[in-house]
């Protein structure tokens, strides 16, 4: 079994159980350093000294939730890296919820139940596909647009759509 | 021409792109040595065995919050139960227990909606719910198609209501 030594976690999850099978998931991969968190607040404290290469991160929890802690990741300049990959382990499938922590920045989502299947297409997609970040008034995070949908018709935000506009006359 | 009649263009500047590899992700090395390992059916056997080893310490937990979600129940605190409840659903499948965290996501949707509206759960709405988490958590085999039916029943009973929050709200 592979073992990644330069490979740093961070599991942040208020339930113990979730938390350590997340871990235990993790080891299984090869990444044996793995540090973990019960809310936003202490994992940010562990983000700026640990600076773990990976986040996974619930997103209901006190006093500090994932949406929270994902906003200050991306945007803080307390932040070590506003750039590390958050996988957002939920199980809310409410649209709101689910809206917000894509506004908040986080990388990708994760649906409960957590299964080994889900967890490594969710890792792979990091590796393979990194997204361009974007940052914008109200906005810093992986870019949102993850289709080119020939039938978006707007609304254009970015300068780089003044081409696409272009084009299109 | 575009059919499509577009906002102004905003001014360059407004946003800026970052392309991958101008910012910290995985070195090469790390990141072919990781897809190997994603890919690697030794490696996926083995969490497998993780999930199942951790099965019977989640239906434990489940039942935790079942406890804990009647308590809520009994004190007609709604926070509550949406608070156990959202546990429940988190945790049930990684017990086994896939219908228990269907009708708990359902009772979610349902807390849910009327807390955005602003109105107050139907009690017989939630004790329906509640009953059937407990009855599907403590049946011995939770995976049996009648299982299923009080969760398809259920999430019809939930959409309906919805529909009718909906159909307020929109008035």
């Amino acid at each position: 079994m592979p073992v990644f030594e330069e490979l740093r976690a961070l599991v942040v999850e208020d339930n113990m159980h979730m938390r350590r099978l997340l871990r235990q998931l993790l080891g299984a991969l090869g990444i044996k350093e793995t540090y973990e968190a019960g809310d936003g607040s202490e994992a940010f404290e562990i983000l700026r000294v640990r600076q773990p290469d990976l986040v996974l991160a619930d997103l209901t929890m006190q006093p500090m939730n994932g949406i929270q802690f994902t906003r200050q990741v991306r945007l803080s300049e307390a932040s070590p890296n506003p750039y590390v990959p958050i996988i957002m382990v939920t199980g809310h499938t409410e649209r709101q919820k689910v809206e917000a922590a894509r506004d908040a920045g986080v990388t990708e989502f994760l649906a409960k139940p957590v299964t080994v299947g889900n967890l490594f297409l969710r890792i792979a997609e990091i590796v393979e596909r990194p997204r361009p970040y974007v940052r914008c008034v109200d906005y810093f995070g992986p870019d949102r647009r993850r289709h080119n949908d020939e039938n978006y018709h707007g609304p254009w935000r970015r300068h780089t759509d003044a081409q696409n506009d272009l084009e299109l006359r | 021409m575009s059919s499509k009649k577009r906002p102004p263009v905003p001014l360059p500047g407004k946003s800026v792109s970052v392309q991958p590899g101008a910012y910290p992700v995985f070195t090469s090395t790390v990141a072919m040595a990781l897809l190997r390992a994603l890919r690697d059916p030794l490696v996926a056997a083995e969490a497998g065995q993780v999930i199942a080893e951790n099965t019977d310490q989640f239906r434990s937990e489940v039942l935790t919050y079942i406890d804990r979600v009647e308590a809520a129940a009994r004190a007609e605190d709604f926070d509550g139960i949406y608070e156990h409840a959202h546990e429940i659903r988190g945790l049930a499948g990684n017990a086994g227990l896939a219908a228990t965290a269907r009708i708990a996501n359902g009772l979610c949707r349902y807390l849910d909606a009327l807390t955005r509206a602003e109105r107050k759960p139907e009690g017989n709405v939630v004790a329906l719910h509640l009953d059937a988490i407990s009855r599907a958590a403590h049946a011995e085999d939770e995976a049996t198609r009648l299982g299923d039916a009080v969760a398809n029943e259920l999430a019809q009973l939930v959409d309906k209501k919805l529909a009718e929050i909906n159909g307020l709200e929109s008035r």
